[in-house]
């Protein structure tokens, strides 16, 4: 088999992703998140699987390029740190589907191939994220979150906030809907700042999800800026 | 119901486990994920504090106007709750004493305890940080929301926190706003500015970081709105 060995280290607060690539071996990495790495790396710009999907990927606010590094005749390092706080998780697909936030994506084997699917209008009021990326092939996935991330083995149904999802199998089907018990006398509780749309996911897989958001953060900070003076 | 804080202090996040025909009051907002047969329903009643003008009242101290209510049913469930920022989540067990909480320290808490808006009269308004305290009372379980890490002192006597780090503290304290320095000149120019002195026996729980600071750092450095 031809698996990356790595280690994830300073989890979950400030996680960073340690690749150790043996002699000749590729990784592909988001764009811009690589920290370190050793002298006798290679480092490649690529448009995965063709300029179009690469677009789609810029659409999804997923960089346009991925970066390919190859440590070229000898074994080498290459330390990867994505460009928010939070935890990283690996995931080996082995021919089967994964589907991850758009923003997500860390580092993958070059067997992997990612592919952004747009989702309709499904996701499109959780602030977050119009499109998931799916990713497909055989190798390792190593995807990131806001906070820490959460395993949650799901069989039957299972509803998580729009925004904390980070990524799941394929074998669960999902639809964003408004929680009926969030609102109160016809009064959307999600436009009020409480929740409002959830993914109901249903069948039996792994999801993962974030134990923060980053828009609420956001929203925090925003009162703190300086007002235009006139 | 069982309560576990994973991933402290930083990222905290509460996973409960309820127990068929139980009950868990949150802020609006505050759930993460959960069992699809829990039954939901958000309200602006709660306490003395309920109705219209206690949702109103709760919206001023900071809080969402709504809070959600959450029932298992028939069937065991479980529920991840977590915060806004970066940060703790303190449980803290309700007795016999009441507890004061910052207003955006207030997560979640069990039905048999009352949240409700105390006002802690005009001294407060010149904390600068917030005016409206929450007053929780009753037995159950309190889940609290911290910016940073929680530490806890046990009060007997006198004690001074600055304003923007104290996260809750028992009722049995008497708190009064006070200058940080012996001049107010001084007060101000140290930058420390106001600070809470707390008389009494109680416990008192700090959060190692102060949100509003860390708000006009970033915020001064971002665009204008």
């Amino acid at each position: 088999m031809n698996e990356i060995a790595y280690s994830i280290d300073h989890s979950p607060a400030y996680a960073s992703l340690h690749l150790k690539l043996k002699a000749n071996q590729s990784v592909l990495v988001e764009s811009g998140a690589m920290a370190a790495m050793d002298t006798w790396i290679k480092m490649k710009s690529r448009v995965q699987g063709g300029l179009m999907k690469g677009i789609g990927r810029m659409l999804s606010g997923e960089s346009l390029f991925v970066s390919e590094f190859t440590a070229e005749g000898k074994p080498g390092e290459v330390l990867v740190s994505p460009g928010v706080t939070g935890d990283i998780q690996h995931y080996y697909l082995n021919g089967n589907h994964l589907m991850v936030q758009s923003s997500g994506f860390v580092a993958a084997s070059p067997t992997v191939a990612i592919d952004t699917q747009f989702q309709g209008f499904k996701g499109f009021f959780s602030g977050e994220s119009l499109f998931l990326l799916k990713v497909t092939g055989t190798g390792d996935l190593w995807f990131s979150s806001f906070g820490a991330i959460l395993e949650i083995p799901v069989s039957g149904e299972y509803v998580v906030d729009t925004g904390y999802v980070v990524a799941f199998e394929d074998t669960l089907n999902y639809k964003v809907e408004m929680l009926g018990g969030l609102s109160f006398r016809g009064l959307r509780t999600g436009i009020l700042g409480g929740e409002g749309f959830v993914c109901r996911f249903s069948g039996s897989g792994k999801l993962w999800i974030q134990s923060r958001q980053l828009y609420p953060f956001i929203n925090f900070l925003n009162p703190f800026r300086p007002t235009k003076s006139s | 119901m069982k309560v576990d804080i994973l991933h402290r202090p930083d990222s905290a996040i509460a996973k409960i486990d309820m127990a068929p025909q139980e009950e868990l009051v949150a802020e609006a907002g505050a759930m993460v994920a959960m069992s699809s047969h829990l039954d939901v329903n958000t309200t602006l009643r709660r306490g003395k504090g309920g109705g219209v003008f206690g949702g109103l009242k709760r919206m001023l101290a900071g809080e969402s106007l709504f809070l959600s209510v959450f029932r298992s049913g028939t069937q065991p469930a479980e529920i991840y709750l977590a915060p806004k920022l970066m940060g703790d989540i303190l449980p803290y067990q309700m007795t016999i004493t009441d507890l004061v909480v910052q207003s955006t320290g207030y997560l979640a808490s069990t039905p048999g305890v009352d949240v409700e808006l105390g006002f802690q009269g005009l001294k407060s308004i010149f904390s600068g940080e917030s005016i409206f305290w929450l007053t929780a009372r009753g037995t159950g379980l309190v889940l609290l929301s911290a910016f940073g890490a929680v530490y806890e002192i046990e009060v007997d006597g006198e004690y001074i926190v600055d304003t923007g780090h104290i996260v809750a503290f028992e009722k049995t304290l008497n708190f009064s706003i006070t200058k940080a320095g012996s001049s107010w000149i001084g007060a101000f120019l140290g930058g420390e500015g106001l600070v809470c002195k707390f008389q009494g026996k109680g416990r008192l729980f700090c959060q190692t970081h102060n949100p509003g600071a860390f708000g006009r750092l970033i915020g001064s450095q971002l665009p204008p709105r």
